[in-house]
């Protein structure tokens, strides 16, 4: 019973001390490092890293409860020891500043460079035409239409549950709800699978929707859904089948036990931003041989316009040499119209050729030209000479040309023509005179004939015909016509000569007549007296009429005339008685004759010589016959009356 | 922020599209139905004060021209499955639905939506039918893609039912 004698407290806290020595002594080993700080330091310091990482792993908590502890302790740090954080970073923002500045720099080169080749280009025009036309900015043009590929959308999508569980953007703007548009996705591929009854492993990998193409990758637990626009190489899907896998690696487990939240892939957002690629069109070769074939063809196109303006432009000088050449024309202005009509003003005679006649013949077409003239009187010879054959058109064989405001004429030149110009040429501006010197006029004989009778007039019975140059006349015709026919008709062109041997002048015939009338008449006388026989007085009484019908017709044919009144008696009785006697029996039919009212200046009383008897001392008989008195017609020429 | 995929099953013509219309804004047209047999909208709603975002699969009606596609139904964590309370086939046809639903994907916690509550006269679900319904552990809700009533609340409690594991 000694065990019972004992104090059970004590035998208790023996109890204990066996069975918890080893204890007791970890306890206080414990509790010894607990307190000694230096050591838990230690122990801190050596479960640190893993904690921090497990705590990271476990979400955001540790970061947010450090934030404010770091940020401060910064803070505090640059406020005091600025310096320190200047050494520390020196080396890091050198660079950086300097890379940023270049690549700013670079970016700025490019910027320029692809403005001006897209500002002055073909292809740059289309874009502008096509902004213009879609209402798109040309900016996006440029983008969209350079663009080899570009990943616009990036879809990373939970295969079971079809949710989206992270989505990622080139442009911040696509604002379209991932979820939904994952969930669509989901089931159009689910759609395509069941429509068309692939196997469960096969699965829709791409489709496309006008420029837009979606591929579909797929990994154990999700699957990756890029929209792509233009036309992605085969290498980005390899860079996508990548991505996918590296996501399960990274998030295996997350993506098996997923439940929905989402947030825990939020840290691939990287890993997929890096997937949005996007290649532009790059100008190499192929740019510049077409810059080059464009600039050859611009230049081409500026040779052939060159060429072509100088053509023109010869052609022009060319109408204008013809129209400054031109008799007749003035040109005081040209100005030659490239696009427009070209213009000519100037003076233009109106006989000058048709100006528009030049122009086609220099090759330019007269449409293209505005002409305006000012009439004027060219005085050149040319015009002069044109104008002159307009008014008197050349006859054949002769040749005319103008000298010094002088009309010369030289070849064959009819009389008719010559006669027109010799009246009229000097009427033409530029004529002064006309020389024909070296002409040979040549008369037509019908004509000549015909200015004859017009001139002249022609008696019924006169025939007149022309023959070289002699005018030949026959029939009867008053003196008078005959006497202007001899006188003019040689002075009229044609004729230079007239033979008149054929024509009987009638008022000499009349002349001749009345005088041998007179000239027949005897006065008888009784013997030995001055007185008249009766025989005598008979004739005389005829005589007076007889007298006047012989002064008008001798007044016709431009003669006056003196009536010689010869007395004569007979043998019988003394020659001095006789002679008297002769005389007296003048005088007395002279006296009659006055006393009949003729001009006794006109009348010459004659006593005529006795005539010797042919057989001398014959005794003379008296004869009645010799009792007489005759009369003698002397014609003289009548002064021309006084006007 | 939560996200779950439901799914709105039912006949033709029980209202499943009206009641997604009454409670979302869409983004895709409902042409989408019957063409791709799927349309897909979203809707978050607050459970227990946490945002869960339920991405809701209107899956085209089932009926005798068009089966339910199943494959629809994978990664599901829910559904609403509707019927026309004014139409009691449509009940049975529910039901027969949520059995093969329940073969392809599993059991699933869904909720049975008796829709059209607005047309009473109509109504064809007797008390019975509810007592049978209850007693088969289901808890329907009565809703009105009409007027609105009941609507917000199916799909807050689904929701509730979705995250009720986590």
């Amino acid at each position: 019973m000694r065990r019972s004698a004992r104090d059970p407290v004590e035998e208790f806290e023996e109890l204990r001390a066996l069975l918890l020595s080893r204890e007791r002594e970890l306890l206080r080993e414990l509790g010894e490092r607990l307190t000694d700080k230096e050591q838990r330091s230690h122990d801190v310091a050596a479960v640190l890293p893993a904690a921090v990482k497990i705590s990271r792993e476990g979400g955001e908590k540790l970061s947010h409860a450090l934030r404010p502890a770091v940020e401060d302790s910064i803070k505090t740090s640059v406020e005091k020891r600025p310096q320190l954080f200047v050494d520390a970073l020196h080396p890091i923002i050198g660079p950086m500043v300097r890379r940023s500045v270049a690549e700013s720099l670079r970016r700025l080169l490019q910027s320029l460079n692809q403005t001006l080749e897209n500002t002055f280009s073909w292809r740059g025009l289309k874009w502008r035409w096509e902004a213009l036309r879609t209402g798109k900015s040309f900016a996006e043009v440029v983008m969209l239409r350079s663009l080899v590929y570009r990943v616009e959308q990036l879809f990373l999508i939970h295969r079971e549950t079809s949710l989206a569980l992270l989505h990622v953007a080139a442009d911040p703007s696509m604002t379209q709800d991932s979820d939904m548009v994952a969930g669509m996705l989901s089931a159009i591929r689910d759609f395509t699978r069941d429509s068309f009854q692939v196997s469960d492993d096969s699965a829709l990998e791409e489709f496309r929707v006008g420029e837009l193409q979606i591929w579909i990758v797929s990994g154990r637990s999700a699957y990756l859904a890029a929209a792509i626009r233009g036309n992605p190489p085969r290498e980005l899907r390899t860079a996508l089948e990548e991505t996918i896998e590296s996501v399960h690696v990274l998030k295996g487990s997350a993506l098996a036990q997923f439940e929905g939240d989402a947030s825990v892939f939020e840290s691939l957002r990287p890993e997929m931003e890096s997937c949005l690629h996007a290649q532009y069109a790059t100008k190499e070769g192929g740019a510049k041989t077409r810059a080059w074939l464009a600039m050859l063809a611009v230049a081409a196109i500026a040779i052939f316009g060159i060429v072509l303006a100088v053509q023109s432009q010869s052609e022009w000088k060319d109408f204008l040499h013809r129209l400054k050449t031109q008799p007749g024309l003035v040109v005081t202005e040209a100005r030659k119209g490239w696009v427009s009509r070209s213009e000519i003003s100037g003076l233009r005679d109106a006989s000058t050729a048709d100006p528009s006649t030049l122009a086609r013949e220099a090759g330019i077409s007269p449409s293209r030209i505005r002409f305006q003239w000012k009439d004027y009187l060219a005085l050149d010879p040319a015009s002069v000479m044109r104008r002159f054959e307009q008014r008197f058109p050349l006859p054949k064989e002769t040749q005319a040309r103008i000298e010094n405001g002088v009309l010369l004429l030289a070849g064959s030149i009819p009389y008719e023509w010559v006669d027109r110009v010799r009246r009229e040429a000097t009427l033409i501006p530029g004529i002064a005179s006309v020389d024909e010197q070296k002409a040979v006029i040549v008369y037509d004989e019908s004509l000549a004939q015909q200015r004859f009778q017009q001139q002249l007039g022609l008696d019924e019975a006169v025939h007149a015909a022309v023959a070289n140059g002699i005018l030949t006349l026959s029939g009867e015709a008053s003196h008078r016509w005959l006497a202007r026919v001899r006188a003019e008709a040689i002075k009229l062109p044609g004729i230079t000569s007239v033979d008149d041997r054929a024509v009987i002048d009638l008022d000499q015939r009349a002349f001749e007549q009345s005088k041998s009338i007179i000239e027949a008449a005897f006065i008888y006388f009784l013997t030995n007296k001055d007185d008249i026989a009766t025989e005598g007085f008979a004739a005389l009484s005829r005589l007076p009429d007889e007298i006047h019908r012989c002064e008008n017709a001798a007044k016709q044919i431009g003669l006056g005339i003196t009536l010689e009144i010869h007395g004569h008696a007979d043998a019988v009785g003394t020659e001095a008685k006789n002679a008297d006697l002769r005389q007296r029996r003048a005088n007395k039919v002279r006296d009659f004759l006055v006393s009949c009212g003729f001009d006794s200046a006109r009348l010459k009383p004659i006593g005529m010589e006795q005539p010797l008897n042919a057989a001398a001392g014959e005794k003379p008989a008296p004869e009645q016959s010799d009792r007489r008195v005759a009369f003698k017609v002397v014609t003289q020429p009548v002064p021309a009356a006084p006007k | 922020m939560i996200q779950k995929k439901i799914c709105m099953i039912g006949t033709s013509g029980v209202g499943k599209t009206s009641l997604v219309a009454k409670f979302v804004h869409s983004l895709f047209s409902d042409k989408y139905l019957t063409t791709v047999g799927v349309k897909i909208d979203k809707k978050t709603v607050s459970v227990n004060g946490a945002e869960v975002t339920l991405m809701i699969w209107d899956l085209a009606g089932d009926d005798d021209y068009q089966r339910l596609q199943t494959s629809y139904l994978r990664g599901t964590s829910g559904y609403l499955l509707v019927a026309d309370g004014t139409r009691a086939i449509t009940l049975d046809q529910a039901i027969e639905i949520q059995s093969r639903v329940a073969e392809a994907a599993g059991p699933l916690p869904f909720l049975l939506v008796l829709n059209k509550a607005d047309l009473a006269a109509q109504w064809e679900i007797d008390e019975t039918r509810m007592d049978e319904l209850t007693a088969r552990g289901w808890k329907p809700v009565k809703t009105s893609a009409k007027d609105g009533p009941g609507v917000e609340e199916a799909f807050v409690e689904l929701g509730r039912l979705v995250t009720q594991s986590i």
